[in-house]
């Protein structure tokens, strides 16, 4: 949409600005917190550790952390020891099923797991509330219904029932502060409390010590804009002092080691306007028991992306470490506070320890701000302004026949770009540049590995049967390959191989 | 030498694979693998330019 709308050159209204930037934040904050808790929080809390803890110990713990109204309660902890003891019991442990319980991992005392368990339920509950501000803005989630090429498709109408009104604005007010309570309550505390259980990751995972933002919540309306409040920039090999601009023509895909064929040869770089999508398997045939990683042989559906020639780390930690070496106020504070807490350096920002933290700052720093989006939206309505698009270019024969643009986006998880060639009036190529494929690039024509991989080399493997620790770092960036299917069997049972040669 | 393939990872969107190297207790070698072909852009073409972001959205919404 902003490829268009860059294409066309669109300038968006007001409104729309600050909706977009409303639901950035909304579907930011919510998808964090489902991460932590629900998709990373297992690799460092052991489920069935849990039903050791002595619940009024726990609410101890708990409430020597926060003030959050539950931790005080060695009753409510009691019952969620007893909830997690009948699932165990009956041999059916539902969501928690395939956990490597008991690796020797594991740091937490009984408590802490149950703490951190009870949290996962709640934060379960919290989700499910604070995502009907999504549904309230757009529609549904994810895959928001609402957006338009030059501006939103939601009214604005402070007389209408069916439209964008003085209520609609007292309800996100409701969920934003909800959604801060939260932050600062249980997930900050509950992250604090975990990582000082794990310093030892501050030096694991460290990864390729290059990021790059493209800097999003933006403060004017023109397609691209700079004026935005979390930073763009691109810092290369962990260097906090320089922090280069982003320029998209740096930014190239190949597939000398991925599953597809280019025209003027796999290893030549192209830029995605250049981009060519042309599949090429080479890999063996189902059922395989591994890929041929040696040589030059191709492994992978993800083009090796790289800017400047070096691959790039995407996503939280690449977004707090250029606001943190840009001095960004707010970002700065935030990390310096959690550091200290740690006790520890910027030096373990470059961690799987880091990046599971720079996603708990990053939601804090976007809690706190989500209500004064939604102010300054109460404000502009005010003024009398209900204006959410600008359809000047909506008609193809404004169009020029020829167009080319890009649209720069962060999403949750990491910086996102779109390429578009119009011709015609028709799309003739289009190209996305998505943060899980950024980080989980293959390596390139020079031998260069992707930032996943890097992250592995010399992470500790206690037991090869149980490889948790990949997990945690592979999880610590918080892959999305593709909404998609996942691996489930007849019986409804998620499937997972891990195999030792 | 062992080599450890998790495939899926899970807890994530979408299929990822991992293959890694061990040796002495110790990662040295690793390689992700995306394991499905996203094909989008090929859907996209030809398209009208406004249509797009409906169609990019479902890659993955967050």
């Amino acid at each position: 949409m902003r490829a268009v709308e860059h294409a066309l050159n669109i300038t968006i209204p007001d409104n729309a600005r600050i909706l977009r930037n409303i639901i950035n934040a909304i579907q930011a904050i919510h998808d964090h917190v489902i991460h932590f808790y629900h998709l990373h929080a297992l690799d460092w809390v052991d489920v069935v550790s849990a039903l050791k803890a002595d619940p009024a110990k726990t609410a101890a713990l708990a409430s020597s952390i926060s003030d959050w109204p539950n931790n005080a309660s060695a009753s409510y902890f009691k019952a969620v020891a007893d909830k997690l003891k009948a699932f165990v019991e009956s041999g059916q442990l539902g969501i928690f099923a395939n956990g490597y319980w008991g690796h020797p991992a594991y740091k937490l005392p009984p408590e802490a797991n149950l703490m951190a368990v009870a949290h996962y339920l709640e934060a379960l509950d919290f989700q499910r509330v604070f995502v009907k501000s999504m549904a309230i803005l757009g529609a549904k989630n994810p895959h928001p219904q609402t957006y338009l090429v030059g501006g939103m498709a939601t009214p604005i109408d402070p007389n209408s029932q069916n439209a964008i009104n003085a209520g609609t604005i007292a309800q996100l007010l409701e969920y934003a502060e909800q959604a801060k309570a939260f932050v600062d309550k249980v997930y900050i505390p509950d992250l604090l409390a975990i990582a000082s259980f794990y310093k030892d990751w501050a030096g694991i995972g460290a990864g390729v010590g290059n990021f790059l933002s493209y800097g999003e919540f933006q403060n004017d309306n023109l397609p691209n804009t700079t004026n935005v409040w979390l930073p763009a920039g691109f810092i290369k090999g962990k260097d906090l002092t320089k922090i280069e601009k982003v320029d998209h023509k740096k930014m190239t895909e190949e597939v000398s080691r991925s599953w597809y064929k280019y025209a003027g040869g796999d290893d030549k770089p192209l830029h995605p306007w250049d981009g060519e999508t042309t599949p090429n398997y080479t890999g063996p045939k189902e059922t395989y028991k591994e890929l041929n990683t040696d040589g030059k042989n191709k492994y992978s559906w993800v083009k090796a992306i790289r800017y400047d020639g070096v691959p790039v780390e995407v996503g939280p930690l690449a977004r707090m470490v250029i606001a943190y070496a840009a001095g960004h106020k707010e970002a700065k504070g935030l990390i310096d506070f959690v550091l200290g807490k740690l006790g520890v350096g910027p030096a373990a920002l470059f961690s799987t320890l880091g990046r599971t933290a720079a996603r708990g700052i990053e939601t804090k720093l976007i809690a706190d701000k989500l209500p004064s989006y939604i102010m300054e939206l109460a404000a502009n309505i005010k003024k009398g302004d209900y204006r959410v698009a600008n359809t000047d270019k909506w008609e193809p024969s404004t169009w020029p026949a020829e167009a080319k643009g890009y649209g720069y986006h962060e999403a949750p998880r990491g910086a996102l770009c779109h390429w578009i060639v119009i011709k015609d009036r028709q799309i003739a190529n289009y190209q996305c540049v998505v943060p899980g494929g950024v980080n989980a690039s293959p390596r390139d024509a020079k031998g260069q590995r992707g930032p996943d991989e890097e992250a592995l080399i010399g992470t500790p493997i206690a037991k090869p049967d149980q490889p948790l620790e990949i997990i945690r770092t592979i999880h610590s960036f918080d892959p999305c390959m593709a909404c998609a299917i996942h691996a489930v069997d007849a019986n409804g049972k998620e499937i997972v191989q891990v195999r030792v040669r | 030498m062992a080599k450890i393939v998790v495939d899926p990872i899970t807890r994530i969107e979408g299929h990822l694979r991992i293959e890694a190297q061990v040796e002495g207790g110790k990662i040295t070698d690793a390689w992700a693998a995306g394991t499905m072909w996203r094909g989008i852009e090929t859907i996209l073409k030809g398209r009208d330019p406004r249509d797009a972001w409906t169609f990019v959205s479902r890659i993955c919404g967050v």
